[in-house]
């Protein structure tokens, strides 16, 4: 089973902290539709044979782009890919672009799930990161998702913005619990070089909660939605029973996927090799070489087996399950705690791995501390 | 047949770093096509990467050039290009001691610097002639005139006739060959009397072994004489001697008033002391040339490899630096911190710098340093002496009668415009004043007595900053001091550090101690737990700083399927990780050793 990503690499307006490849203005809107027809259309005859049971479309903002639009492309997802009958079939959606009619339309067309970025409930925090949207957006975006007939509906909540306290952060879960959402992704806000954000921290203009905060914050935040039934399966997502996200389980659990659009990253066996590449992140690129007919590819890697074990420890960790023993060995023909003796010792002596007959998988303070983690089974 | 005595002149170029010897080198060796111009390159004499990264000199060198003048007679020039630095100022003595005359390079734009001076003095020592050259007066900046002005009130030499050159262009760069042949005296001395050879500076080949630089004073030497050192008393049998055109070029004999080389099968250059004399072992000069001196470390630090494993590495890597350093002493040492490596002494930070340098490059070796120590002469209570190049050994305060420390004269030139600001500075690194004289308006020497280990630190810096760059610096050892000197130690988690371990005076321990250790709770990253950053003299804690244990260490978002970049961070920390040191339960990255360096 595999994964298929589709980026829409738009929006109103670029937050303050984000640097995915997203353009805040949609002149190009047309071409980049014209191109990701192609683009499928050339992969179509490549991925026969591959069965894919989640398609996720994420941004930028897919649901501010043409009405029709994500229906036609998801029209041709069917026509160029197997797509399982009961695909999870993913949108991601902003608050102020999520009306009802919008919401009706990716629902007919097929889309059941809905991934709302909330990001806060604060107003002040909100505009803090350069978001456009507002507290009441959000509730009315929900509403719409419900009435449309989404039922599995997921909001993003950050930690650590500027001006946030505990009791706001705590504020904004509760929100979500009370629209009983299905699925949280509760993600530490990461500062990255090159956005506004970055800058103006470095300049001293915006000041962010100290770390130890953060990580205050993030522990009452956990234990918060534990108790509203909300479970962590992975570092950062909670579900209801059930509503755990198959695409991204897919990710951690170094599965096959197909990226399509800008920048967009692909893992897939190919004639036996374990292979990663990546779109082109220029736009002009893009649409020009799908204009003469090429895949707009960069940096194929074929991954030896020694880093794909790595990588499916770097990524299954991250999975509060962990690891399944039987399915490390039917991969890679042997089992994950003895090809890592000395490290899964060190870390179950440091109290950061369990290891069971079944799986082996982080604690709490393995969790907390997961890149150290990493490390120990990188270096050996 | 030798060539003609009274048409060779051997001299050498005196400036300050910057002010163009190279180039002007490199002019000289073009207008006499003693290179082709195909082989050109700038710097040609300095053949060490670092020397022409960082426009300096260090190794002298020669060469041998043939120009006719407007006499028409074609004579030999010999260049003894030498090190321009405070810490060669041995090697340079013995360059210049080989030679009858020397071009002064000063820049017109900038006039006479501290170096200048010494390297001017160390010429006149030698009683040789000296040739002034304003140089760069292409500059739109240049005031040749002020130039002059301070050849002539600072050195006393006459300069208003001083070839104003272009070394970068070449303009008026002929003038400079032709008042080498008029006015620098032919060398003198008796092809056939008992040999005399200077030894200026030492090379070792990895085919020839150990060869001597020399000027011939006396004598003649040829293949297959047996040479004795004058000195070191050891002999050897000449293999072959040579001329430099700069490339190593034998002939059959080198005679009095020559520069070449001289091989004989020697292992190292530590059989051949710069400044040593050599003679013929069948007929020995009856006594050696005066000016030898025992070339000794001054500054030490701990060498450590990054990784404990590179340790037969270091060694080897030293072992062959030497060979062609010998002025580099080195010993094992252990540390608790850093494990197996080598205490390492230097005549000079800049040969400090240098040398490690050259271990990482030319050897490829990842490098831990420790602060650098001078070394302190220590009386204990039962009155016996020991000297301490490690702060690690010192003795127990219990067991010490007192402390000397090694004491320099330090002269500093500066528009008079920062001299409050310099003495302020001389005072805080514990200097006692002595002189200063208006050398001319716009140009005044100070004169300071102060302690060593004040200035191997960041002297240099705080001069340079005070001035805008202007003031320039020289220093002569003078002798040990009494001194009230304490050692000062940093524990990390309650466990001491060996490596940070360090001597200052009483009065600086204070803000010392708070200093480093704030700047170890900079740079030591937060871990699992806390860490409290301790300094103590003694048993005394006098500063204490804490690291708090960092709460999380994870990466939120796994960013889509974009794992290359989650992998590449961890690559990351992994690297970081392996440049750190263990120091009990803490781990130091590697250049927190190097950070008491840099503080204020």
């Amino acid at each position: 089973m595999a994964g298929l990503y589709i980026h829409i690499p738009f929006c109103k307006r670029k937050c303050r902290y984000c640097d995915f490849i997203s353009f805040p203005d949609f002149a190009h809107e047309d071409l980049y539709f014209v191109a990701l027809i192609s683009e499928m259309r050339k992969y179509a005859p490549l991925m026969r044979g591959r069965a894919f049971d989640t398609v996720f479309f994420g941004g930028g903002t897919p649901t501010a782009l043409k009405p029709g639009r994500i229906a036609a492309l998801l029209d041709e997802v069917r026509k160029c890919f197997d797509i399982s009958p009961d695909a999870e079939i993913t949108c991601e959606a902003n608050p102020e672009s999520a009306t009802e009619e919008k919401l009706r339309e990716l629902y007919s067309a097929g889309v059941n799930r809905l991934s709302i970025g909330l990001q806060s409930a604060s107003d002040a925090e909100l505009s803090a990161i350069g978001r456009i949207h507002t507290r009441e957006d959000f509730l009315r975006a929900a509403e719409a998702a419900r009435k449309a007939g989404f039922t599995n509906i997921n909001a993003d909540v950050m930690h650590g913005l500027p001006g946030q306290t505990q009791e706001s952060y705590i504020g904004s879960l509760r929100l979500v619990s009370e629209l009983d959402l299905t699925h949280i992704s509760s993600y530490a806000l990461i500062l990255e070089e090159g956005t506004p954000l970055f800058d103006d921290v470095n300049a001293g203009r915006v000041t962010l909660p100290d770390p130890d905060d953060t990580a205050d914050m993030e522990d009452a935040g956990f234990e918060f939605l534990a108790q509203k039934g909300y479970a962590r399966y992975e570092i950062s997502n909670f579900a209801k029973p059930g509503f755990a996200c198959r695409h991204n389980l897919n990710y951690w659990d170094n599965g096959e996927y197909l990226g399509l659009g800008l920048n967009s990253h692909s893992a897939l066996r190919l004639k036996g090799d374990w292979t990663r590449f990546r779109n082109t992140d220029r736009l002009d690129e893009y649409i020009n070489e799908l204009g003469e007919g090429k895949l707009p590819v960069r940096e194929t890697r074929k991954i030896e087996r020694d880093e794909e074990m790595f990588e499916s420890v770097m990524l299954g960790l991250r999975k509060i399950e962990g690891i399944s023993r039987a399915g490390f060995a039917r991969r890679f023909g042997v089992d994950p705690v003895e090809h890592y003796a000395p490290a899964v010792t060190e870390l179950e002596l440091d109290g950061m791995l369990e290891v069971t007959e079944e799986s082996m998988f982080l604690t709490k303070h393995g969790l907390d501390f997961q890149n150290e983690a990493l490390i120990k089974f990188m270096e050996q | 047949m030798a060539f003609p005595k009274e048409l060779i002149r051997n001299f050498s170029i005196i400036a300050h770093i910057d002010h163009g010897k190279s180039t002007l080198a490199d002019r000289l060796m073009q207008l006499t096509q003693t290179v082709a111009e195909r082989d050109m390159e700038e710097q040609i004499l300095d053949s060490m990467d670092i020397e022409r990264e960082r426009g300096i000199t260090i190794k002298s060198t020669a060469v041998r050039m043939f120009y006719t003048a407007k006499d028409g007679r074609e004579y030999m020039l010999n260049l003894i290009d030498t090190p321009g630095h405070v810490d060669f100022t041995y090697e340079v003595s013995r360059a210049l001691a080989a030679c009858e005359g020397a071009v002064l390079v000063v820049d017109a734009t900038q006039g006479i610097e501290a170096q200048t001076l010494a390297n001017v003095y160390l010429a006149l020592d030698n009683d040789l002639e000296i040739i002034p050259v304003i140089n760069k007066i292409d500059l739109v900046s240049a005031d040749p005139e002020n130039a002059i002005h301070e050849i002539e009130d600072i050195i006393g030499l006459p300069a208003e006739d001083a070839p104003q050159i272009s070394a970068k262009t070449g303009l008026n760069v002929g003038d400079v060959l032709e008042r080498i042949v008029t006015d620098i005296p032919a060398p003198r001395g008796d092809a056939n009397a008992p040999l005399k050879a200077l030894i200026f500076d030492s090379l070792y080949d990895n085919y020839m072994g150990a060869l001597s630089y020399v000027r011939v004073m006396e004598g003649t030497v040829r293949p297959g004489d047996r040479i004795r050192f004058m000195h070191s008393g050891s002999e050897f049998d000449v293999t072959e001697v040579g001329v430099f055109t700069p490339n190593r070029q034998p002939v059959k004999e080198l005679t009095a008033g020559e520069v070449g080389y001289i091989s004989a099968s020697i292992k190292s250059v530590a059989e051949t002391k710069v400044g040593d004399t050599i003679t013929l072992a069948s007929n020995p000069a009856s006594e050696p040339l005066h000016g030898y001196k025992q070339a000794n470390p001054m500054v030490f630090c701990g060498i450590y490899p990054a990784d404990g494993a590179d340790y037969e590495a270091l060694k080897e890597a030293l072992d062959k630096l030497v060979l062609n350093d010998a002025s580099i002493s080195y010993e094992p040492e252990t540390s608790q911190a850093l494990g197996y490596g080598f205490r390492c002494g230097f005549l000079g930070l800049l040969h400090m710098e240098i040398a490690e340098e050259r271990l990482e490059r030319e050897f490829d070796l990842d490098l831990v340093t420790t602060a650098p120590s001078v070394i302190y002469r220590v009386i204990m209570l039962d009155g016996s002496v020991r000297m301490i190049d490690n702060p690690s050994n010192l003795p127990s305060p219990m067991e010490i009668q007192r402390m000397e420390e090694p004491m320099v004269s330090a002269h500093i030139m500066t528009p008079p415009e920062y001299v409050g600001s310099i003495m302020e500075l001389c005072q805080d690194k514990r200097g006692v004043f002595i002189d200063m004289t208006y050398l001319e308006e716009n140009r005044v020497k100070l004169t300071y007595r102060m302690p060593l280990n004040e200035i191997i630190f960041d002297f240099f810096d705080g001069l340079k900053s005070r001035s805008r760059g202007y003031a320039s610096f020289d220093y002569e050892l003078g002798e040990y001091e009494e001194s009230d000197l304490v050692k000062l130690d940093f524990l990390l988690n309650g466990d001491m550090c060996d490596a940070l371990s360090t001597i200052v005076h009483r009065d600086k321990a204070y803000a010392k101690g708070r200093a480093v250790a704030e700047k170890l709770q900079e740079v030591i990253p937060r871990q699992q737990f806390e860490i409290p950053i301790q300094a103590a003299i003694g048993g005394k804690i006098i500063a204490r700083e804490t690291v708090r244990a960092v709460r999380k260490d994870v990466l939120a978002k796994c960013y889509g399927g974009d794992i290359t970049r989650k992998k590449k961070l961890l690559e990351k920390q992994k690297e970081g990780k392996k440049r750190m040191r263990q120091v009990g339960t803490v781990s130091v990255p590697s250049d927190a050793f190097m950070s008491v360096l840099r503080i204020n």
